[in-house]
């Protein structure tokens, strides 16, 4: 794990400081005029800079349970995965005490042309995980993921809740003392949910650090302490998650980030024909 | 987990296919066949050594490995989007494990040389132990180009089809078909700036000692070997934030 370095000395669990990240997006060439006609009939491709992220410095503390508030597509992802180093910040540093398991996509890097097992490998793997201890903890993943019997067989039709179920059970088997989730908290339905929360409460119990990020307001009041609410890219306020979610409400998608909401559910039903 | 990755991989592709295996002896094998009927029973010329079949067979399987395992790592980050989201790994490993899956493909395909040696009754001479160190060059020189290619592809999506049309050039730029002391001799010092021309000759020297006749064709071809892993980890290093965006 050379990529991800650690500063061990860290008062805080992972520290922010002015941390700006961006994306370059693809627009296509507008703009009418005979100059650039033919470009436009080549469909040629414009490279917009757009800073998702802008300036964020913050901190979190060890063994606090921190919620992320901020519109979908407003930079979540990229704050949970800048946290937990997966992204490289543009600007500024991010420091960590531990290293962060994003839970940040990982059922899509499920691969459904592999066994459950296999899967189990090489997203433990991914994760940080050594293959010894995934060798030691592969049966209780399978135990935790409500797999009964099917490990060796291959994911290829399994059901989204079932990927959900593994990624979850897999991101909790990962020895860490922090982590970053995006939106699932808690997986399954009814029974399965109760004991996702057992495992959760008893992780928070032990004092591990958790940033999340999660469109189920009930579960953010539930479980942490405080909220850093982003818009527009920067840090609007660090109040109690009940603040959090007010500001929220208070906040209107764009009518540009609305296309770009359009755009990605676009994307993710293409996804789910995938699946 | 990198050679998990690698074993996956393997496993993949050979038990996909029917042949599995075979499939890695005959592509190369056919491609020898045809070559050699070309060059040597069609056109008779005497562009590389005799036999020539064996000279072609040689120089084809690491050629094989070459072109593959670049063409792959053009892909290797945006195959794995997914994967590269959630890994704590170096991102190195994914141009890493296409250029050793090509690796091992190329070493499960040296039967072919032993069947053309049996073919034109050749047996190697002693130089032959520089066959492996030929092998760590070529290692070498992949995992530098592949680290280039692959982060270029972050900045020049169209890299690559220009990838593909490179290697086509570079085929008939290396000795694959011909031996480098049959080109004209001003041209050879360029010629060996390409890192390809020392590595194939390494290969070859087992067998046709005139090969070694100009040992500072190795030295340039080493020298650029160094030259081009420099440059790919540098890019890459420059790259790199770019690249865990997801291209």
């Amino acid at each position: 794990m050379a990529r991800i370095h650690l500063t061990p000395e860290l008062d805080s669990m992972i520290d922010f400081a002015g941390v700006g990240s961006s994306v370059v997006r693809q627009t296509r060439r507008g703009g009418g005029g005979r100059k650039h006609a033919l470009r436009r009939m080549a469909g040629e491709f414009q490279n917009e800079t757009e800073w998702i992220l802008r300036d964020i410095t913050t901190s979190v503390r060890v063994g606090e349970s921190v919620a992320l508030i901020a519109l979908p597509d407003d930079g979540r992802e990229e704050f949970l995965r800048l946290a937990a180093g997966t992204l490289i910040p543009d600007t500024g540093v991010v420091r960590r005490k531990n290293y962060v398991v994003p839970f940040v996509g990982v059922v899509p890097a499920l691969d459904r042309s592999y066994t459950f097992r296999q899967n189990i490998y090489i997203i433990g793997g991914l994760l940080g995980m050594t293959p010894s201890e995934v060798e030691s903890k592969v049966d209780r993943i399978a135990e935790e993921a409500d797999l009964d019997g099917r490990l060796d067989k291959y994911l290829s039709n399994a059901r989204p809740i079932v990927r959900q179920k593994l990624a979850w059970a897999i991101c909790m088997a990962v020895e860490t003392r922090a982590y970053a989730i995006e939106q699932l908290l808690v997986v399954g339905d009814g029974e399965y949910r109760e004991h996702c929360w057992a495992e959760l409460d008893q992780k928070r119990a032990d004092g591990l650090t958790f940033l999340v990020s999660s469109d189920n307001d009930d579960d953010l009041l539930r479980f942490c302490d405080r909220a850093i609410v982003l818009g527009s890219g920067s840090i609007i306020a660090e109040t109690s998650v009940e603040e959090g979610l007010a500001i929220r409400k208070e906040m209107v998608p764009s009518s540009k980030r609305k296309k770009d909401k359009a755009r990605i559910e676009e994307d993710e039903e293409g996804e789910y024909e995938d699946l | 987990m990198l050679r998990m990755l690698v074993l996956r991989d393997l496993q993949k592709t050979y038990t996909k296919l029917r042949l599995g295996y075979l499939w890695t002896l005959l592509e190369p094998l056919g491609m020898s066949i045809v070559l050699w009927l070309v060059f040597s029973v069609l056109l008779s010329r005497h562009i590389g050594q005799q036999p020539y079949a064996l000279f072609i067979t040689i120089a084809i399987l690491p050629w094989w490995w070459f072109t593959k395992g670049i063409a792959q790592s053009t892909r290797s980050f945006k195959r794995n989007t997914n994967a590269l989201r959630i890994s704590l790994l170096p991102t190195e490993i994914w141009v890493l494990r296409v250029v050793l899956v090509s690796m091992i493909e190329f070493l499960f395909s040296l039967p072919i040389i032993l069947i053309a040696m049996i073919f034109t009754r050749t047996i190697p001479g002693p130089l032959i132990i520089f066959y492996p160190v030929a092998v760590i060059l070529q290692f070498l020189l992949m995992y530098g180009l592949g680290l280039l290619v692959a982060s270029g592809v972050a900045i020049i999506p169209d890299l690559d089809r220009i990838v593909r049309i490179c290697m086509r050039a570079l085929f008939y730029l290396s000795p694959v078909l011909y031996s480098i002391t049959k080109i004209p001799e001003h041209v050879q010092p360029i010629a060996a700036i390409n890192p390809l021309v020392g590595i194939l000759g390494l290969y070859r020297i087992g067998f046709w000692t005139e090969e070694i006749e100009t040992p500072w064709h190795y030295g340039v071809s080493f020298g650029a070997v160094i030259l081009v892993i420099g440059i790919g980890l540098l890019v890459f290093k420059k790259l790199e934030p770019r690249i865990l965006k997801g291209v």
